[in-house]
């Protein structure tokens, strides 16, 4: 059945986006530092080390963002759900599940229209040589991996009979 | 009309349980479609340049610092060297507690990390001491506050970035409040340490207060490179950030020793998963505070305001009203966010000074974070004293009315918070 594929596929992609993480982040400190040692130790620097951190840096959080859903980092305002009745759980649980939904497809549209106006521009980003279609294509990708990730960790809740079945 | 159905559909979307990011994203594209000639284009690029606000940077090397001194043991000694300071005391271990927290706040800029840092030790020690669990807990939610007031700051950062103030500045302003704050707290532990007959410990000799302020120093030292090297004007605060993580990366890898290499991958990664969580909250709230100004909101407030002829104390009393309120349901730099530009011209209007404005804001995203339901120092405060959420409020509580002391001293003594950064320029 397609059913482990899907969990092997999920699997490499939990340690690619982990591992995209801690390379992003440790990437952009020690660049910022390099920066400030060649200043003042060199008189000089990179002039593509803003731009590339300042990329570096969306690209971290556009990853994250579905890293975060995996991982349980969205903090929710909790009024009333610890309080419910499992049927009543799943209804809410439901409907915000359609709102994330919502919110993805409505991102994935407007940033791949961004990016195809880009992508007509066919400019390169100020300070180094990659057109700025590629460096904000991942952008409608970063909100298909977060629809997915949403859907993924709804599903013990709606649909907890199949997540039983997984793992028999 | 179109600002009503904004809030509306942002309350409802939180009560619906759906994470705070989205709520503040969904309801500002459904707004934007419904109402606004804006097309989704202008969202989309809007969220992605927000991520590339270069002085937001700092976030996440401040995370990334932070989340290096907690596994590292900065914490660990800066709560020894507190003991031996104050630990003779009645209630000394409180005090120790409390002090520990805003020598930690020294050197991290959030509030819920330096709950984690001081609670996941001092929690259990003072239990084992014979506190309750309940004090204990509630004492370190709530000095853990600190981390946001005295510098570093991801809260200044926010405003400071939004505001085009000088982050620098504002660091610099949170000093003297952050100080005064922690001794109104040290207060607040003796008088209770009488009535409630708290223990005290065996004084600690000289040679120990200059062991343990040793091994201290090297956490403590941070606080100078980042306030020395902004000031001097030698890096600017997202570098001054960068160079904080790297620092404390060779501080507790190599001089203490107490993370090994091999491990720190998961700490980055941990920092990289809580500057996520922030920043997607952030670049939601951009979009939402977008919206609002393409629908003139806060032009059209602060036209309201000064026609109201509001004088300067009675607009401080309803700021502070709105962001108390604010605080209780939405994360702190999503407040930050959306009401700096709202209350920034009418503020300036009144002669208000900005830094003073933006102290004032930081207080109250420290009450915001100790307010249910959506206060993150409870939650950590909860996870680090394994007690239950409603158990750890109850405790929190009753310390607000120090906080509140604080808010009004900050808000009507503009002095308390602009006479460092005025004496420095």
């Amino acid at each position: 059945m397609s059913a482990p594929l899907v969990q092997r596929v999920l699997k490499v992609a939990d340690r690619v986006e982990e591992t995209f993480m801690i390379v992003a982040l440790s990437f952009m400190t020690v660049l910022t530092v390099v920066q400030v040692v060649l200043r003042y130790g060199f008189g000089g620097g990179f002039v593509w080390s803003l731009e590339v951190t300042t990329y570096t840096f969306a690209w971290l959080v556009l990853i994250g963002m579905s890293y975060g859903v995996r991982t349980e980092a969205h903090i929710a305002v909790d009024l009333v759900t610890s309080r419910l009745s499992p049927g009543a759980a799943r209804a809410f649980a439901a409907i915000a599940l359609v709102a994330g939904l919502a919110y993805c497809a409505l991102m994935i549209y407007g940033s791949s229209q961004f990016v195809d106006r880009l992508m007509t521009l066919g400019n390169n980003a100020r300070d180094i040589p990659v057109p700025r279609w590629v460096l904000t294509g991942i952008m409608p990708i970063a909100f298909a991996l977060l629809a997915l990730r949403l859907v993924q960790a709804a599903r013990p809740v709606l649909w907890p009979r199949a997540v039983a079945s997984d793992k028999q | 009309m179109t600002a009503g159905f904004l809030i509306l559909a942002l309350f409802a979307l939180l009560f619906l349980r759906v994470p705070i990011a989205i709520s503040l994203g969904l309801s500002a594209i459904l707004t934007m479609m419904l109402f606004a000639e804006q097309s989704l284009v202008a969202l989309a690029q809007r969220f992605f340049s927000a991520l590339q606000v270069y002085p937001l940077l700092a976030i996440p090397f401040f995370i990334l610092a932070g989340a290096l001194m907690t596994t590292g043991g900065v914490a660990k000694r800066m709560i020894a060297f507190a003991n031996s300071l104050v630990g003779h005391f009645r209630g000394g271990l409180a005090m120790a507690a409390l002090l520990a927290c805003a020598l930690f706040a020294a050197v991290s800029g959030s509030s819920p990390a330096t709950v984690v840092a001081v609670g996941s030790i001092m929690i259990a020690g003072m239990a084992r001491s014979g506190y309750s669990r309940e004090f204990a807990a509630g004492l370190i939610c709530n000095a853990g506050t600190l981390g946001i007031l005295i510098p570093p700051s991801i809260v200044m950062v926010v405003y400071g970035a939004v505001t085009e103030t000088s982050i620098g500045d504002l660091f610099i302003a949170g000093v003297v409040p952050g100080l005064m704050l922690t001794a109104m707290l040290m207060i607040a532990v003796a008088l209770l340490a009488r009535r409630l007959d708290l223990p005290g410990q065996p004084r600690a000799d000289l040679r120990t207060v200059l062991k343990t302020g040793r091994d201290a120093i090297w956490g403590l030292l941070l606080i100078v490179i980042i306030l020395g090297g902004i000031y001097s004007g030698v890096f600017t605060p997202t570098e001054a950030a960068a160079v904080s993580a790297v620092y404390a990366f060779v501080i507790v890898v190599f001089v203490y020793g107490d993370v090994k290499l091999r491990e720190v991958p998961k700490v980055v990664a941990d920092a990289a998963r809580t500057t996520t969580m922030l920043m997607f909250i952030i670049g939601n709230a951009y979009l939402f505070a977008f919206v609002l100004t393409t629908e003139q909101v806060p032009q059209s407030l602060s036209q309201w305001v000064t026609d109201l002829g509001l004088p300067p104390w009675a607009f401080l009393i309803m700021l502070n009203l709105l962001l108390l309120l604010a605080g209780m349901f939405m994360e702190a730099t999503s407040v930050v966010l959306i009401f700096a530009p709202i209350m920034f011209p009418i503020a300036t209007a009144l002669g208000i000074d900005p830094i003073h404005l933006g102290i004032i804001m930081t207080l109250n995203m420290e009450i915001g974070m100790i307010t249910p339901p959506v206060g993150l120092n409870l939650f950590v405060t909860s996870g680090v004293s394994q007690l239950p959420l409603t158990k750890v409020i109850h405790a929190a509580l009753p310390w607000l009315v120090v906080l509140f002391a604080a808010l009004i001293i900050v808000t009507y003594v503009p002095w308390v918070s602009l006479v460092l950064p005025r004496a420095l320029n």
